[in-house]
């Protein structure tokens, strides 16, 4: 165990992160990078551009309470000092998120009420679930939440908005992939490390199932309400067609081998709720435990 | 970030705040005397001989520390979910990736001593007082009592480790003496913040003072007897021992907190 733990050492992030993939960057990006005329002159899309960057906030917000919660409960010396390099992380994904609103224009007295207005409830009752687990110093029921399941939902949402931004707002792609960076080093200390404990608590795995599925449930009803909104979409597609964009995301961008540009969101939605739950049922099995199927919102 | 002014001082007090406690000023600040370090020090740093007395008590006093990080690591870390705003918990994340770092140069300094099981050691040569220190900073972080937590956390025990590991990194062998003057610079930026953040809040709030207080009084006896137990391991004679105590008293009564 410790050898592995090695790999997830403070001294190895000093020089992977913040002296590696993040240096010369500012909140995660060029410096002189900046958010796309387009977005920032039509109201629709700079909203829209908001409610996404919202339920990122949500989400890493929740990541960073659990992750700096986890550490009281840590049950070994390296993963609390894993632990408090991904408490850095979230922080700081938190932290140039809520700066990509303030880009986008919120302004700073509104952002907390931008946020609560924005969030998606049932991402709420997500984060819920899982800090339910991190309030009652349930190490092995955290790190399964936290390390497989948010962040496994989280790597392959930023490698989805990472694709349909790379063409059309390379700011917020570069901004993405430090984050993808962080997540991959996250999901696989989950992998790592809570494999063996499984073993050790057999008697943990109903419980942790359970949370599992009901944490599915409720990000598949995140899903759900981001793409099956109806109000606003003819507009937005006629406001980046006016704009003389080539669709709703950039030539070519493609995803786990669908072209992009040539999806409706239904099918978006589909395809990122598939390519989640294949990397859940995956993941989970190499630690022991068995997928459950929550109810198709 | 462009339209700073050169000294941060001369910034708005709202920006100010922002700024210092942003991931951004924390890698910019650490950036400057970890870049090139390993686990703390520069990485072809001669070893000085100690002989088998110096090195013993050097383990012990490393023992120590690593209690005392420990206790920060959890306190801070557990600060997180209580802190009151934004700013507050991006500065405390920071300050847990720093006190993991403490926690790690001083397993790995043990590991060059020669301790094999470094967290069996640390068990075994942790002074009772340390100890007792670290349940009693749990508790007030457990209580959610962000005042008194913040105190005990980044005014008592920061100052209580400044003030050691200052004194230590005087007279101590070259790779500990590097390892320590990081680790200070750390300290620094947390005693800072605790300062910043309980001076506001006892001068709108006084009757926090009392509150403060008494958590003082309770904790002082553990953080004087705590230094009973190293002084005389990191070379301090008599003499010098009532300096250092000192110099731990006035870092809290910089916050009007008189004995």
């Amino acid at each position: 165990m410790s050898d592995f733990l090695s790999m997830y050492s403070i001294q190895h992030w000093l020089e992977s992160c913040p002296q590696g993939y993040l240096e010369g960057t500012s909140y995660g990006h060029d410096p002189d990078s900046r958010e796309p005329e387009l977005l920032m002159q039509d109201d629709l899309l700079r909203e829209q551009a908001i409610r996404t960057t919202v339920q990122l906030v949500v989400g890493e917000r929740c990541a960073l309470a659990a992750s700096s919660g986890l550490i009281n409960a840590c049950p070994d010396q390296p993963s609390a000092r894993f632990l408090a390099t991904q408490t850095l992380d979230e922080a700081r994904h938190v932290e140039i998120f809520t700066q990509r609103l303030l880009d986008l224009g919120v302004q700073k007295n509104e952002l907390e009420s931008v946020i609560q207005a924005h969030a998606n409830p049932n991402l709420v009752k997500f984060a819920e679930i899982l800090l339910e687990k991190v309030d009652k110093k349930d190490f092995v029921s955290g790190v399964v939440g936290q390390n497989i399941v948010l962040e496994g939902m989280a790597f392959t949402v930023f490698e989805l908005l990472h694709q349909t931004s790379q063409a059309l707002n390379p700011k917020f792609a570069q901004t993405l992939t430090g984050t993808i960076a962080d997540e991959r080093r996250h999901v696989g200390f989950g992998e790592n490390r809570i494999g063996s404990l499984i073993k050790e608590n057999p008697a943990k795995k109903p419980e942790v199932e359970k949370m599992q599925k009901e944490m599915t449930f409720y990000m598949l009803a995140t899903f759900a309400d981001s793409f099956r909104r109806t109000d606003a979409r003819e507009e937005i597609q006629r406001a980046k067609q006016q704009a003389g964009a080539a669709g709703p995301v950039g030539e070519g961008a493609e995803f786990h081998g669908h072209k992009l540009g040539e999806m409706d969101p239904e099918e978006m939605e589909a395809l990122l709720a598939d390519t989640v739950l294949k990397e859940f049922k995956t993941r989970l099995g190499r630690i022991g435990i068995d997928y459950q199927t929550p109810a198709r919102p | 970030m462009g339209q700073e002014p050169a000294d941060i001082h001369d910034m708005d007090p709202q920006l100010f705040q922002e700024r210092v406690h942003s991931f951004e000023f924390w890698f910019e600040a650490v950036q400057g005397y970890l870049a090139g370090k390993t686990y703390g020090h520069t990485p072809d740093l001669k070893e000085e001989g100690l002989d088998e007395d110096e090195k013993d008590r050097l383990i012990t006093v490393l023992c120590n520390y690593a209690v005392g990080e420990t206790a920060a690591l959890e306190g801070s870390s557990g600060l997180v979910g209580i802190a009151p705003n934004r700013n507050t918990k991006l500065f405390l994340a920071t300050q847990v990736v720093d006190e993991g770092r403490h926690l790690e140069v001083l397993i790995h300094r043990l590991q060059d001593l020669g301790v094999r099981d470094a967290e069996a050691e640390i068990a075994r040569r942790g002074s009772p007082k340390l100890v007792e220190f670290r349940r009693r900073l749990l508790d007030l972080v457990a209580s959610k009592d962000w005042e008194a937590a913040i105190f005990a956390q980044n005014v008592i025990l920061e100052a209580m480790e400044f003030a050691v590991f200052r004194r230590h990194a005087e007279g101590a062998d070259p790779v500990t003496r590097e390892v320590l003057l990081g680790i200070i610079k750390d300290e620094r930026r947390h005693i800072g913040f605790g300062e910043n953040e309980l001076g506001r809040r006892l001068q709108s709030a006084p009757h926090v003072r009392a509150r403060l207080g008494e958590v003082r009084r309770e904790l002082d006896p553990l953080v004087l007897a705590s230094f009973d137990d190293v002084t005389e391991k990191i070379g301090l004679s008599r003499d010098e021992r009532p300096e250092l105590a000192r110099s731990y008293l006035r870092a809290v009564e910089r916050l009007g907190f008189t004995p």
